[in-house]
């Protein structure tokens, strides 16, 4: 088993968080320079997935309620307007956190640790704040799109 | 003969991407959430090809896999797995349970079309001119453009191309007057709205004389977009000929 102080993380979310706004949604995204620039107030959704087994972690990806919708549109090839109901955005969230926690749960699994992936989990709010305890390693990662922040938070501890 | 496809995500929104990526083909898509609906449906539908995803809840798509291979009567269906997960390990587990290919997400329609193609011959439905929309009519040297009352999205570039064509066979017959018939059009959307934006482009680069029927509505909400601000909407298609 190698160490997990060792992976990169912070280069692993940004790579697969780019290729999966640039593949599924067609929207270019960049690293945000400063914290402020992805900032999300007001309306928030967020999509998570864990994994677990020789480590053990989980992914947020918090995005603007407003952007969430324009994601789920352009995932589904509509408009943001033709977008009915929460379900449709649950789902494009939850799958683009699935598509993210893939891709690093594959590479932990490559790195010598390997550990099965959940199915995703979608939290939806205005004024509130996920805690997480006991993480050896933490990673925020702040992205912009035009004037939109997206957050992914990145957790993992080793469990041998 | 149609090609009939099983579709097996608990993501209706990849669901959605599969069949779209298929609607260009002679194919039926059929769709199921999980492990379970999807072995159930493969028995009763007998699928030509099976695109599996791997973390589903109830059942996994490894696990139908594996129960798919055990019954002799759907054992040789191809199954095209899609998955987030692209560590070696996981692909090498998922070729040796015998499948025929997999496809990592993110992906694009494409890709999925480009694999799906070096197993089956994938037919166009462009030949069915006879189930495409009679659009185009005449009344004396005007030519009517009707709109019908429901789009779907996927065939907005289908009646942009027609349109096209009308203003083409227009222009090569030397009329220049045309209606653009919207009165059937109910519901007024961003996709319908582009469409007809469009549609007023062409005819104003074509040097087209355009007038329109359609709802007071729909008047309302093209009146707000710069390209079809000046497009004169009748109530009534003699009112539309006659403003000629």
């Amino acid at each position: 088993m190698g160490d997990i102080q060792q992976l990169d993380l912070k280069s692993i979310a940004v790579n697969s968080t780019k290729q999966v706004f640039q593949t599924m949604l067609s929207m270019p995204i960049d690293v945000a320079a400063s914290a402020s620039e992805s900032t999300i107030s007001g309306s928030r959704v967020v999509g998570s997935v864990g994994f677990a087994g020789d480590v053990m972690g989980s992914i947020y990806i918090h995005v603007p309620g407003s952007f969430a919708k324009e994601m789920a549109a352009a995932m589904l090839g509509m408009e943001p307007d033709e977008i009915e109901d929460d379900d449709e955005v649950n789902d494009v969230i939850g799958e683009v956190s699935n598509m993210i926690g893939g891709d690093l749960k594959s590479r932990l699994c490559d790195a010598g640790f390997p550990c099965q992936l959940s199915i995703p989990n979608i939290t939806r709010g205005t004024d509130f704040q996920i805690d997480t305890i006991g993480w050896v390693r933490h990673e925020r990662i702040g992205f912009k799109k035009d004037n939109q922040g997206i957050v992914v938070d990145v957790y993992v501890k080793s469990v041998a | 003969m149609t090609l009939k496809v099983l579709a097996v995500d608990d993501s209706k929104t990849i669901r959605k991407i599969v069949a779209k990526a298929f609607a260009p083909y002679d194919c039926q898509v059929i769709e199921a959430e999980n492990g379970v609906e999807g072995l159930a449906i493969a028995g009763k539908e007998k699928p030509d090809l099976i695109i599996l995803d791997i973390t589903m809840p109830v059942m996994t798509g490894i696990e139908m896999l594996a129960k798919l291979k055990a019954q002799p009567n759907l054992k040789d269906i191809p199954v095209i797995m899609l998955t987030a997960e692209s560590g070696k390990e996981n692909v090498i587990n998922i070729l040796k349970m015998g499948v025929k290919d997999y496809i990592v997400k993110p992906f694009k329609g494409e890709q999925l079309i480009d694999r799906v193609s070096r197993l089956f011959t994938l037919k166009p439905l462009q030949s069915q001119e006879s189930e495409k929309p009679k659009c185009v009519s005449q009344q004396g040297d005007i030519i009517i453009f009707t709109l019908p009352e429901r789009m779907e999205r996927h065939q907005g570039p289908e009646f942009d191309t027609m349109f096209q064509q009308t203003l083409k066979g227009m222009v090569d017959a030397g009329q220049n007057k045309i209606v653009l018939d919207l009165h059937k059009v109910k519901e007024v959307n961003m996709f319908i709205v582009r469409l007809i934006i469009g549609i007023v482009q062409h005819g104003q680069k074509a040097r087209i004389k355009m007038q329109a029927v359609g709802t007071g509505a729909l008047a309302s909400e093209l009146k707000g977009f710069q390209e079809t601000s000046e497009l004169v909407v009748h109530e009534t298609l003699d009112a539309a000929l006659a403003a000629f």
